[in-house]
């Protein structure tokens, strides 16, 4: 409860210096803002759970001395990671209906504390494998070519484990230091395809072996591989999500070809902060496991979790991580996992927000940011930092062009929302609405210089149409390639 | 409340993009508040459906409105329709010539645009024109094409039309 490692007086946002009067009013306010029967946002319920606690503590004389005297081993702790917000907007018109606010929000490694760090953080990986039927040929041979990989990359202070499954589950390699490579690589090779395509099995397996070497200072993740869609398995797939993400286990997973469930895949991953990917062919495996492993390999801190904690009468409307490995989140389930933060590649998620009509001027808050993560190569749990947005509001504010990397992402944004929106409309037996949608995405994709895809919308469009069906290649493929646009150039070309 | 120009879909104050067909609302002038067909002239084209459709079908053609001139022009378009003026230059003249209407003094270019005929859509695209065109309000890219609708307010220099599918 009275834990020292984190900084009441941030919670509170008031000085250490604070005096009990002013502490009492900042509880006040906090109190009005994110009670929960005056805030009814799902974040607020947990900023209000430790804004009580801090006022328990610092309110009691004798605790806030307690407090202020075990703080001080944390008095010269650096910053470890820190928060930027830009407004789509500097100064919002007092208008009497309601107004979108966007925020482009990035968490930054502080610079300091990546030149200090000592090394890289070991990794304790997990690879499961679809090793079904239909993974027979070039699939698999680039699977295991993909895996040799891995291992020529992972070093001795790293963990592996293999499973490989189809509608059972083999531990082919058991969590294990990676020191004998050469025999790690054979017993990859000798997997060999045969049977159909039940995940739960071999996630339940791999979970179970990333968990034997589970431990905070490391990149605990398991990366899922599968070209197939499971069936009436997806909620056990999905508790053992849950399951992993309260341990701190991070689950990336990617589909190859048509055949896989890419919502699915795309719970599974979102639940616990990892991402999800569409492979279309076996030559890609490599590219995108590698990527994946190296941005793992680049982790300055894990488990990170986002808390978006909204005034009263703002509303969330929705959150999209956008780097890296761009991702629909869930606003709904707070905090929300983010996974890895890369020491030289920001967090950058987007958030749209509905502000209320007002006739007021003047400033006023707006929400409460709460980032929270491991820091591996410091050892720090739980570290935390809290920013406050607050607002301008005028009755006629002079006219604002919003800042280029709002607008540059949410154009994006909004053509992998057309998409969604063509989707969902042909689930609702609306094939004609979903056409429509399709060719405005065209029309966008032109736009955009996007050709390629552009005609693919066209083609979709043409289809649905025709057969009120999407075909899986080209639907999978404007999903996974339009939410693609969203990446920034990879770290190396990234200014800091 | 603002209403997209492009879809005519009313958006909320603060939103960037349409949140119906995602066209930009900033960076670029007000598009101006313009003219489909007047009544009378709607009538001409009822029972036609699919107003607002990209599709372009097999035997469609493409009927012409220019603004405030009475007659308009049909065509059945080939694979690529030059659009422009005819000069005595001796290029070749554009397939739909806008010399008539006055096309040189309202900043019409001799090879201003061109419409491409794609396996069912038809794309608009422009020839790097002296003064632009403009796609519902919006300047194109030269040499970018974008797809056309039925209904699609075009404006060539100054020289305004509506492009029909029929």
């Amino acid at each position: 409860m009275n834990d020292a490692s984190r900084n009441l007086y941030a919670i509170l946002g008031v000085a250490p210096e604070a005096t009990a009067d002013d502490i009492r009013e900042a509880y006040r306010v906090m109190a009005r803002r994110f009670h929960p029967d005056a805030n009814r946002n799902s974040g607020a319920e947990v900023q209000f759970r430790d804004i009580a606690t801090a006022y328990s503590v610092l309110s009691d004389p004798g605790e806030r001395l307690r407090y202020d005297d075990a703080r001080r081993h944390f008095s010269d702790e650096p910053a470890y990671f820190s928060l930027r917000a830009i407004p789509s907007k500097r100064v919002l018109g007092t208008l009497v209906e309601p107004q979108v606010l966007y925020l482009l929000l990035d968490i930054v490694p502080t610079q300091r504390a990546v030149a200090n760090r000592r090394s890289t953080a070991p990794m304790n990986l997990t690879l499961v494998l679809d090793r079904s039927t239909s993974m027979r040929g070039a699939r698999l041979d680039k699977v295991k070519v993909a895996a040799h990989h891995i291992i020529d990359q992972l070093s001795p202070q790293d963990v592996l484990a293999v499973v490989s499954f189809s509608d059972r589950a083999d531990v082919l390699i058991p969590a294990t230091a990676v020191t004998d490579k050469t025999s790690l690589r054979s017993t990859v090779s000798v997997m060999r395809a045969e049977g159909g395509t039940e995940i739960y099995r071999g996630l339940a397996a791999g979970v179970a072996e990333c968990r034997k070497y589970l431990a905070p200072r490391m990149v605990n993740h398991v990366i899922l591989l599968t070209d197939g869609r499971t069936f009436g398995d997806e909620e056990r797939c999905l508790a053992v999500a849950r399951q992993a993400a309260e341990d701190g286990i991070g689950i990336s997973a990617m589909g190859i070809g048509e055949e896989w469930n890419d919502e699915f895949l795309d719970a599974l991953a979102t639940t616990t902060g990892g991402s999800s990917a569409y492979i279309n062919t076996p030559r890609a495996v490599l590219q995108f496991l590698d990527d994946r492993v190296r941005s793992l390999g680049d982790a300055f801190a894990e488990r990170l979790q986002l808390a978006v904690a909204p005034d009263a009468d703002v509303v969330l409307e929705s959150v999209f991580r956008l780097n890296p490995h761009p991702q629909p989140l869930e606003a709904e389930q707070q905090p929300i996992p983010l996974g890895t933060l890369e020491k030289n590649r920001p967090i950058r998620v987007l958030i749209q927000l509905q502000m209320p009509p007002s006739s007021k001027a003047g400033f006023r808050s707006v929400v409460r940011l709460d980032a929270t993560g491991d820091v591996l190569v410091a050892e720090r749990h739980q570290y935390k930092v809290i920013s406050d947005i607050a607002i301008e509001l005028a009755h006629e504010p002079s006219p604002e062009q919003p800042p280029t990397a709002i607008l540059d992402a949410l154009g994006k944004l909004t053509l992998y929302r057309i998409q969604q929106k063509a989707e969902r409309a042909l689930t609702q037996g609306l094939p004609l609405e979903a056409a429509r949608q399709l060719e405005n995405l065209a029309t966008r994709l032109f736009a955009a210089g996007q050709d390629e895809l552009a005609h693919k919308a066209i083609h979709e469009a043409r289809r649905v149409s025709r057969t009120q069906a999407f075909s899986q290649e080209g639907r999978k493929s404007l999903k996974f390639h339009t939410r693609q646009l969203l990446a920034l150039p990879a770290p190396g070309n990234d200014t800091p | 409340m603002k209403r997209c120009p492009y879809c005519g879909v009313e958006n909320r104050e603060g939103v960037l993009f349409c949140e119906e067909c995602g066209q930009p609302f900033v960076g670029q002038a007000e598009s101006p508040d313009t003219s489909q067909l007047d009544p009378g002239n709607h009538e001409a084209f009822k029972g036609h459906m699919s107003w607002g459709t990209a599709r372009f079908g097999e035997d469609a053609s493409v009927l012409i409105r220019i603004r405030d001139v009475a007659e308009p022009l049909v065509f059945a378009p080939g694979e690529e329709t030059v659009i422009g003026r005819r000069d005595l230059s001796g290029l070749e003249p554009p397939d739909i010539d806008f010399a008539p209407y006055d096309a040189a003094e309202l900043g019409v270019s001799r090879r201003h645009g061109v419409i491409r005929r794609g396996e069912d859509t038809l794309t608009l695209v422009d020839q790097d024109s002296t003064n632009g065109t403009f796609l519902n309000g919006q300047r194109l890219i030269p040499h970018q094409p974008r797809v056309l609708r039925d209904g699609d307010e075009v404006r060539m220099g100054r020289l305004v039309f509506n492009i029909f599918f029929r």
